[in-house]
C-alpha cells in the first residue's frame, strides 16, 4: 500500500465524496433525532413566557452567505411569537442582503396565521445604516429612527409602535446575526440599555459568544443550524400546529431538523477523513523512516 | 491646517459619546442623540464610498481594453441595473429589485461561501495532523465537538456527545474566548485612545497637506 | 413549471460551482456579476432604505423644520471629494466626524460592554456553587488568565510565565478546534442550502416529481 499516493489523492476525489454526502440526505431524508440544549431553552422559555402585550425585535442582521443556516431559526422563533401573539418588530442592520431576508422570512411565516395583522401584531422596519449609531437612537425613540416601514408606508400612525416607542418596552432583542452586529447589540445595547438580548449566530461565530453567554451578557444562544433544530423540536414538542406544519413536504425539507440528517453524513465523512489522513501520515512516517 | 483640523473634530466627536456616558444630563445627551441620528446618514453615505474606486478602475480597463476586460463590462451592467432599482424604488423595496436580489445576488453569494465547504473537507484529509502534543489536543476537541453536534454522535455514545460537546464550549473554549476578547478588547481600546489624542493619523491618508 | 427566476439563480449557481473542476469564463463572469450586483445593491440600499425616509423626506415635507439634517447630508457629500484630487482634503472632515464618533462610541463597547463584564464574571465564578461547579470554574479561571498570559509579550515567556502560557495554548488549541468543528458544520449548512435548491425547487419540478 502507498500511504503517499493515498495522503496525496487529487482534490477532486474528495469533493465528490462531500458532494455525494450532501446529496443523498437531501434526495432521501433520514429523520435523526435532535436533543434540545440548554442555552435554547432558554430564549424559548422567555418567549414562552411572554404574550399580547410584550414586544421583542427580531433584527436579521445575516445575509445569503448564512441563508441555510439562519433561514429556519428565523421562522421557527416568528411561528413561536405569532402563536403567543407576541408583537413583533423586524429589522435589519446588515447591510448586504439583511432587509431581503426579512421581507422573505416574513412573507413565508405571516400568512400561516389568520388572526395577526401587519401593522398592530407584527412590523417589518426595514434597514438602517449606521449600526452602532442606529441601535443608540432606538433608545430615544424607534419611530424616529424608522419614520417609515420597509414599503416606505409611515410607521407613526401604526398601532404596533405605540407598544414600541423605546427600549423600555422590549422584552428581548433576537439578533440572528452572521458576523458583528451581534457582538454590539450584546456589548452596546445589553451592556449600556440593559436589554435582554439573544442571539442566533451563524455557526462559525458560536465558539466566541460562548463567552458572553457565560457572562449573563446574553440570555440565549442558537449555534447555526444545530440551534435551529433545537428550537423547531422545542415548538414541535409544545404546540400541535408546528407537528403538523413541520410535517408539510416544503417547510419540512427546508427545516433544521431534516438539514441536520445532511449535517450527519458530512460530518461523519470529514471525522473519516480526519482519522484517514492521520493513519495514512503516520504510515507514511513509517515507509520513509525505513527506507 | 488641512490635517490640524480634522484630528481637532475627531479629538472632540470622540470624546462627546464617552463624555455622555458618564454625564447623562439633557443638555449633553440631546446634542448626543443628534450625533447618533446624523451618523445614521453619515454612514449611508459612506457606504456605496467605495464603488466609485471599482467604477474608475473598471473603466480605465475597458477603454484600455486590458487582460478580462470583457468581465468588467459584466460588473458594470450589474452594478447599473441593481442600483438603477435601487433608486428608483422610492422609500420602498422595488419589485424588480427584491427580485433580483432573490434569483441573481443571494445564490451568487451563497455558493460562493459554500464553494468553503469542499475546501474545508480537503484541509482536514491533507492537513488537520497530530503533529505535535498542540495539535492533537486540536484535533481532538474537533473531533468531539463534531461528534456532539450531529445525532449520530448521540446514537454511537448513548448521548454523552451532547453534554461532553456542550461542556467543551462553556468551561475551556469560552474561556480561551474571554482571554481573547478581553486582550483584543484592550488592544482596540489604546487604538481608540491613540486616534482621539491623535496619535494614531494613517486614517487620514498619506498626504502632506 | 420552473419560473425564469428558478433558471437564472441555477445558471448561477452551476457557474460558481464550476469552479471546483478549475477557473473558468463561466465562474468569471458569475464572480463580476456578483461583485457589480452587491455594489449596485449597496446603492439602492442605502436610497431607499435609510436616505429616503431619513433625509430626503422629512426635507420635501417640511425644509425649515429639518434644516439641521443638511449638516449630515453635507458631510456625507463630502466624503465623496476624495476622489477630485484638487479639493480631496476636505474629504477629511467628513472623515474626522466619522471616525471620531465611531471611535469614542467604540471605546464604550469595548471597556464597558466587554472588558469590564467579562472580568468582573470571572472574578466572581467560585461565588455561591457548590460540588462539581467549583471545579469547572476553576478551570475556567485558570483558561482566562493563562490565555491572558500568553497574550502579555512584555516579559520572555520562560520559567513560570512560559509554563502557564504553554497551558494557554492548550485552551486556545481546545478552542480552535471547537471552532473548527463548528466552522465545518457552518459550510456544510451552506452547501445544503445550494443542493436543496437545486434538487428541490429546479430538478424535482423539471421532473414534474412534487
Amino acid at each position: 500500500m502507498n500511504a503517499r499516493k493515498l495522503l496525496y489523492v487529487d482534490r477532486r476525489v474528495i469533493y465528490l465524496l462531500v458532494a455525494i454526502g450532501a446529496l443523498v440526505p437531501i434526495i432521501r431524508p433520514i429523520g435523526l433525532p435532535t436533543v434540545p440544549t440548554k442555552p435554547v431553552q432558554q430564549l424559548f422559555n422567555k418567549i414562552e413566557s411572554l404574550g399580547p402585550d410584550d414586544t421583542v425585535i427580531i433584527s436579521f442582521d445575516y445575509g445569503p452567505s448564512s441563508e441555510p443556516e439562519l433561514n429556519p431559526m428565523a421562522q421557527s422563533i416568528l411561528r413561536h411569537c405569532f402563536q403567543r401573539r407576541v408583537k413583533v418588530l423586524v429589522m435589519a442592520l446588515f447591510p448586504l442582503g439583511g432587509v431581503n431576508m426579512a421581507i422573505d422570512q416574513l412573507q413565508a411565516v405571516a400568512d400561516e396565521f389568520d388572526d395577526i395583522n401587519y401593522g398592530v401584531d407584527f412590523v417589518n422596519l426595514g434597514y438602517k445604516d449606521g449600526a452602532q449609531a442606529a441601535m443608540k437612537r432606538m433608545d430615544i425613540s424607534i419611530e424616529s429612527l424608522f419614520p417609515a416601514d420597509v414599503n416606505g408606508d409611515p410607521t407613526k400612525d401604526m398601532p404596533i409602535m405605540a407598544h414600541a416607542r423605546n427600549y423600555d418596552d422590549i422584552a428581548v432583542v433576537i439578533s440572528l446575526a452572521t458576523g458583528i452586529i451581534g457582538e454590539y447589540w450584546v456589548n452596546l445595547v445589553n451592556a449600556q440599555f440593559g436589554v435582554p438580548v439573544a442571539v442566533g449566530c451563524t455557526a462559525v461565530s458560536a465558539p466566541k459568544y460562548y463567552a458572553y453567554l457565560r457572562a449573563g451578557q446574553m440570555m440565549s444562544l442558537l449555534g447555526g443550524l444545530k440551534g435551529g433544530s433545537e428550537y423547531e423540536k422545542l415548538l414541535v414538542d409544545k404546540y400541535e400546529f408546528a407537528r403538523e406544519l413541520y410535517e408539510q413536504p416544503e417547510i419540512k425539507i427546508t427545516s433544521a431538523m431534516a438539514g441536520m440528517d445532511v449535517q450527519s453524513i458530512v460530518h461523519v465523512i470529514i471525522i473519516v477523513f480526519i482519522i484517514f489522513g492521520n493513519t495514512m501520515y503516520f504510515i507514511m512516517k513509517r515507509q520513509e523512516k525505513a527506507r | 491646517m488641512r490635517r490640524t483640523i480634522p484630528l481637532v473634530i475627531t479629538f472632540l466627536i470622540g470624546l462627546y459619546p464617552i463624555f455622555a456616558f458618564f454625564v447623562p444630563h439633557g443638555s449633553i445627551s440631546g446634542a448626543n442623540d443628534w450625533l447618533d441620528s446624523a451618523l445614521v446618514i453619515v454612514a449611508a453615505f459612506a457606504l456605496p464610498l467605495g464603488t466609485v474606486n471599482v467604477v474608475m478602475t473598471n473603466t480605465t480597463k475597458l477603454k484600455r481594453k486590458s487582460r478580462g476586460w470583457q468581465y468588467s463590462i459584466v460588473l458594470l451592467a450589474g452594478l447599473t441595473v441593481m442600483a438603477f432599482y435601487g433608486l428608483v424604488g422610492g422609500t420602498g423595496v422595488h419589485p424588480s429589485f427584491q427580485w433580483m436580489f432573490v434569483n441573481m445576488v443571494s445564490p451568487l453569494q451563497a455558493t460562493m461561501f459554500a464553494l468553503l465547504s469542499f475546501y474545508v473537507a480537503s484541509a482536514a484529509y491533507r492537513a488537520f495532523r497530530a503533529r505535535n502534543v498542540e495539535a492533537t489536543i486540536l484535533l481532538i476537541a474537533a473531533i468531539i465537538v463534531m461528534m456532539g453536534r450531529i445525532p449520530f454522535g448521540d446514537m454511537m455514545t448513548r448521548g454523552m456527545m451532547t453534554p461532553l460537546s456542550e461542556w467543551i464550549m462553556s468551561i475551556p473554549n469560552a474561556a480561551a474566548q474571554r482571554g481573547i476578547i478581553i486582550g483584543a478588547a484592550l488592544g482596540a481600546a489604546s487604538m481608540s485612545i491613540r486616534i482621539i489624542l491623535g496619535i494614531e493619523t494613517t486614517y487620514l491618508g498619506t498626504g502632506k497637506d | 413549471m420552473v419560473s425564469i427566476g428558478v433558471w437564472i439563480n441555477a445558471f448561477l449557481t452551476l457557474c460558481i460551482l464550476s469552479f471546483l473542476y478549475k477557473d473558468n469564463p463561466f465562474f468569471r463572469f458569475a464572480e463580476s456579476l456578483f461583485a457589480g450586483m452587491s455594489l449596485g445593491y449597496y446603492i439602492g440600499l442605502a436610497n431607499q432604505q435609510t436616505l429616503m425616509p431619513n433625509l430626503f423626506m422629512p426635507l420635501f415635507r417640511d425644509f425649515s423644520g429639518s434644516v439641521v439634517l443638511l449638516i449630515p447630508m453635507a458631510l456625507g457629500i463630502l466624503l465623496y471629494f476624495r476622489y477630485i484630487p484638487r479639493i480631496a482634503w476636505m474629504a477629511r472632515l467628513a472623515l474626522a466626524v466619522y471616525i471620531g464618533y465611531y471611535i469614542g462610541v467604540m471605546f464604550l463597547q469595548k471597556l464597558h460592554g466587554e472588558v469590564l463584564p467579562q472580568s468582573r464574571d470571572t472574578i466572581l465564578q467560585l461565588r455561591g456553587i457548590a460540588g462539581i461547579d467549583v471545579l469547572w470554574n476553576a478551570v475556567f479561571i485558570a483558561g482566562v488568565i493563562s490565555v491572558l498570559l500568553y497574550f502579555y509579550f512584555s516579559a520572555e515567556h520562560k520559567g513560570v510565565l512560559g509554563k502557564v502560557s504553554r497551558v494557554g495554548i492548550w485552551f486556545l488549541m481546545i478552542s480552535f478546534g471547537a471552532s473548527f468543528g463548528y466552522t465545518i458544520m457552518a459550510r456544510i449548512s451552506l452547501l445544503m442550502g445550494r443542493f436543496s435548491f437545486l434538487v428541490n425547487d429546479w430538478i424535482r419540478p423539471l421532473m414534474g416529481a412534487s
